[in-house]
């Protein structure tokens, strides 16, 4: 439950009882349901975490710029006793902070500050022993160390400092080397982070992982296939993620995991059906070697994830078409990265046309999931992608400019048209579904595609 | 506390090779210019360009591929100077005191041994390379290569002056 509506909760709730809506008793068992009176501490609390860690950025940089600033009048072990009292120093008061005081807060952004000193640290030992090396290798170090960190301390920020500097060594290291450990990337950081994502809760570093276990896939594809096999796991990996998305909704596993993992597949899905669906994309180009691998893990754990849902989704349809349309779409984009051929006659047409399709289905799934959660801004969303897939086909072929004026026109006055039928349909909507929906509902994830 | 003993060893861990290399191994002076006079500061570091670093200067580069380690047989001259003399795919054994090898990965048309660039003070930064720039045929490098081929960097002379 988002603090946005419990803070408006807590600010109806003495208008509801003053006009006769609630009684006393019904006003308190929703205040302690909702746990108003945390908020007042929580968002404190909130406030002091970032003054916190912003005061131990600082600290931190302080240290290390006396420290570089220094550098030819200190010796080398005083250089190297430096470095690491300050590692210890941050990670030990951090931890004494966090295990024994009620500062616990600022030992948590104390110990994040001490993960960035440990950075700055083996940058700067590699500058005292003059160790040339490749831009990436410090970063995979430096990621070494926060994952033992993050998981030492539970901590879902480390956990984001790992995914980034291991994203970092995974690009610079897969451009040098196409070796195990570049190929097994997407494995290895799922393996270290979901777990401990999926411990403590944080969706955060959940949804950033499931995004780097995808990205990752794709920069493999993209680097080392071709742009077929770039397509065909940018939209396998769409699936994955939406089919993840709605399997822990259904099966409510995580559930308040599931709306960001489904919102970043269909967002991948849709960049994907609107990049493919330029003529110029599908160009005669040599077939190449398959080595999309992540395509068909992803793909295989799809539609094991499909089955799934399938089984555990019970009495709901809301979902149905729009997981059938997502299918659709990412099973037509799939189909044409393996059917197209430098060699097949009218290949770059036909393809064209089908990933066109597979964008008008995506199109469709977002505004319906708009209309079905009622939620406005996915509707302008969805409505905007349809638009401009439309535009950019006028632009792309040479039609006369007064073809080009017609189709801004009639876009134009469609998108006004849908808005104020959009605005209709909420008005019509909103009073009988308020009225209809128990109040408890609101508490749980509601099914909604989007929240 | 485990978590920040590892992070410790790691710190231990990255110039360990380095600090073995300079404790044990045996001092060679090499030939140096910069990679460009005009933009050779990057931040507080210079790069440097080693004649042994051109495969072309071993008579057998050839036959060795893009991105294969190698060792690189060096001599000393008369001069003090350590020069090219031969790429080996395998350690050798049994060089004579005035020969020496360095290990070295070739990377399109260079071999990189891990030395090709000098940390100097933030207030040296403007000295050093307006020096290399001056004297960009006097510059030498002296670095320690080990048992094993593994090579670090010590110090940058220009005639009677020293970075280090």
């Amino acid at each position: 439950m988002s603090t946005k509506f419990r803070a408006e909760l807590r600010n109806e709730l003495p208008l509801w009882t003053q006009q006769g809506l609630l009684s006393d008793d019904a006003a308190k068992q929703l205040a302690s349901i909702y746990q108003l009176d945390n908020l007042k501490h929580e968002s404190s609390n909130l406030l002091s975490a970032v003054i916190f860690t912003i005061g131990g950025l600082l600290l931190g940089g302080g240290l290390i710029s006396f420290v570089a600033a220094n550098w030819d009048a200190i010796s080398t072990p005083v250089k190297l006793t430096l470095l690491v009292t300050a590692l210890l120093s941050f990670h030990i008061v951090g931890r004494w902070l966090w295990q024994t005081t009620h500062w616990r807060r600022l030992g948590h952004a104390l110990v994040f500050c001490g993960c960035l000193v440990f950075g700055a640290n083996i940058g700067l030992v590699a500058q005292i022993f003059h160790i040339s090396s490749s831009w990436y290798a410090g970063f995979g170090a430096w990621a070494l160390g926060s994952l033992a960190m993050a998981w030492a301390f539970r901590s879902w920020i480390i956990g984001v400092l790992t995914l980034f500097t291991s994203f970092l060594w995974f690009v610079g290291h897969q451009g040098d080397s196409y070796d195990f450990t570049a190929i097994a990337y997407p494995l290895i950081i799922a393996a270290a982070l979901l777990p401990l994502a999926w411990i403590i809760r944080s969706r955060v570093l959940y949804t950033g992982t499931v995004i780097a276990v995808v990205a990752s896939a794709c920069v493999l594809a993209g680097n080392h296939g071709s742009g077929r096999q770039l397509l065909i796991t940018m939209a396998a990996g769409a699936v994955f993620m939406w089919t993840l998305g709605e399997l822990q909704r259904a099966a409510r596993w995580r559930a308040e995991f599931a709306n960001l993992t489904v919102g970043f597949g269909l967002a991948l899905l849709a960049i994907t059906a609107y990049v493919w669906s330029f003529h110029i994309f599908w160009s005669p180009s040599p077939f190449g070697t398959m080595s999309a691998y992540w395509a068909i893990v992803f793909f295989v754990l799809a539609i094991v994830g499909v089955v799934l849902w399938f089984a555990r989704r019970g009495h709901q349809t809301r979902s149905l078409a729009l997981t059938v349309g997502v299918l659709t779409a990412g099973g037509i984009l799939c189909a044409s990265s393996l059917m197209a051929r430098a060699d097949a006659p009218n290949g770059e047409t036909l393809f064209t046309i089908t990933t066109n399709f597979a964008a008008l289905i995506v199109a469709a799934v977002v505004i319906a999931a708009s209309l079905i959660d009622e939620r406005r801004a996915v509707f302008w969303l969805g409505s905007l992608y349809l638009v401009q897939l439309i535009l950019s086909r006028f632009l792309e072929y040479e039609t006369s400019l007064l073809v080009k004026s017609a189709a801004f026109l009639a876009c134009g006055v469609a998108v006004i048209v849908a808005g104020v039928g959009y605005e209709q349909y909420l008005r019509r909507n909103r009073p009988r579904a308020e009225a209809d929906q128990p109040l408890t509902e609101a508490k749980g994830t509601g099914g909604k595609i989007f929240e | 506390m485990a978590a920040v003993v590892f992070q410790l060893l790691i710190l231990v861990a990255v110039p360990a090779r380095k600090v073995v290399t300079l404790s044990t191994g045996k001092t060679v002076l090499l030939k140096v210019q910069p990679v460009d006079p005009y933009n050779m500061l990057s931040g507080y570091y210079n790069t440097f360009n080693f004649d042994i670093a051109d495969v072309n200067a071993f008579p057998n580069a050839q036959v060795f591929p893009n991105d294969s380690w190698v060792y690189a047989i060096v001599q000393r001259g008369d001069d003090g100077v350590w020069t090219p003399a031969l790429l080996v795919p395998d350690l050798p054994t049994n060089l004579p005191e005035n020969r020496a090898a360095l290990l070295g990965q070739i990377r399109y048309g260079r071999i990189k041994y891990g030395i090709e660039e000098l940390y100097v003070p933030e207030a040296q930064r403007y000295t050093v390379g307006e020096d290399l720039r001056l004297n960009p045929d006097k510059a030498r490098v002296e670095v320690k290569v080990d048992k094993n081929g593994h090579v670090a960097l010590v110090r940058l002379k220009i005639e009677d002056r020293i970075y280090e």
